[in-house]
């Protein structure tokens, strides 16, 4: 294909996605279809930049090399007290996480009257190499969270990744603001940063 | 606090921590002494940040702050966002513009009756919903317009609609909890610039 051929190319995939949009839009409410209207021209920068959606292997989005986990699970009978309970005398100190070391964020969301756990981490790479992370790691800090949730196998049972999987949803969106940056390579720019600063006030 | 005073607390954790796994799974219950040792070590330290509040709603550590919202979606809400979604490639760029997210997601649940929108952000409730009304309310509405009971971003029941939607998470970390976006971005032009620097000396 020549560049024009792709030029050319390029903007009827735009507007053909616009075309779509529209359509879509149709029976909105009022407020989406305003939105809409007054949004086209920035949308249609977006739609043209758009690139394929990314998987991050068996399962979840991907964004270069960050990758989302979103799991929402039944949980037993008082499984939400002692999640609360738990993560309350932790006061937010997961150390294990860090001993991750692919982990960028992650949360711990009681939804449902504490019927059910929502889990949803960012997370460098591939979903397997991710979950045997979780599995050689910290082992026993997973099954003291998850043992509190129905069905559970136990991290070390051959099922778990079928049954960790059976959980997930996809994300049909994700966004990452710096999606090239892994949390080794965040950390080792921090530490360039604090040397730079202390080379220059050397030097100043 | 005294090492003292610390280590009665650290007891005293670690004996509520048996009672809450009193009827806990068998392998939970197994799991906690497996661990109770680096366990009790880690509560009678004194925490790195503790996990504070973003304001009116959400968990924040450090500077990082999380925003989980649940909503149903209104009838023909769910087949219209993810089309919309998937034209764009489930591509947010426009995130970009907002200027302090981390990341975000969207993700439909309960054969498509219910959505998730989760963020992880800089800073406060209040000032991070206030950018995503100046900087991107179009792009808002096309989203949030699917929700069921959504007036619009410029209604000035909005923020009370996402506060009333938003589940506080019980549990938040966060890798680099003192670096916010714009940080990275200054840490990642550093880098290049050091890189180059060293390249020419080198």
């Amino acid at each position: 294909m020549t560049v024009l051929e792709q030029t050319i190319g390029q903007e009827d995939r735009v507007a053909e996605k616009i075309r779509r949009v529209r359509e879509l839009y149709a029976d909105a409410p009022e407020v989406g279809q305003a939105a809409l209207a007054a949004g086209l021209e920035n949308l249609k920068r977006e739609l043209a930049a758009s690139t394929q959606r990314q998987s991050a292997g068996r399962i979840g989005a991907r964004q270069g090399k960050v990758s989302e986990l979103t799991s929402i699970v039944p949980l037993e009978p008082g499984g939400g007290q002692r999640i609360r309970g738990l993560l309350d005398l932790l006061e937010g100190n997961f150390r294990g996480a860090d001993l991750v070391g692919t982990l960028h964020d992650m949360r711990f969301v009681l939804l449902d009257d504490d019927t059910k756990l929502l889990f949803a981490t960012a997370y460098d790479g591939e979903w397997d190499a991710y979950i045997d992370d979780f599995v050689t790691k910290i082992p026993n800090s997973m099954d003291i969270l998850f043992c509190n949730c129905a069905g559970w196998p136990g991290i070390r049972s051959p099922v778990i990744k079928d049954w960790l999987l059976s959980h997930q949803i996809t994300a049909d969106a994700w966004y990452v603001a710096s999606p090239n940056l892994t949390v080794a390579e965040t950390k080792r720019l921090e530490k360039v940063g604090a040397a730079l600063d202390e080379f220059l006030d050397k030097i100043g | 606090m005294s090492t003292e005073t610390l280590a009665s607390e650290a007891q005293d954790k670690v004996r509520r921590l048996r009672e809450l796994f009193a009827d806990a799974p068998e392998l939970g219950k197994r799991a906690l002494e497996n661990v109770l040792t680096e366990i009790r070590s880690q509560v009678s330290e004194a925490p790195p940040p503790a996990i504070g509040s973003a304001g009116r709603v959400g968990a924040q550590l450090g500077k990082v702050s999380e925003l989980t919202i649940i909503v149903p979606l209104a009838p023909g809400g769910a087949r219209r966002l993810r089309a919309f979604l998937r034209l764009l490639g489930g591509n947010l760029n426009g995130g970009d513009k907002v200027g302090t997210l981390h990341d975000m997601r969207f993700v439909f649940f309960d054969n498509d009756t219910r959505m998730i929108f989760a963020t992880s952000y800089d800073g406060d409730w209040d000032a991070y919903i206030d950018d995503f009304v100046a900087k991107i309310p179009d792009y808002l509405d096309i989203i949030d317009s699917s929700w069921d009971g959504w007036k619009g971003i410029r209604d000035p029941g909005a923020k009370d609609y996402l506060a009333a939607h938003q589940i506080s998470a019980e549990g938040w970390y966060v890798a680099h909890p003192d670096l916010t976006v714009a940080e990275i971005h200054r840490l990642k032009r550093i880098g290049k610039a050091v890189d180059e620097f060293l390249d020419k000396i080198g």
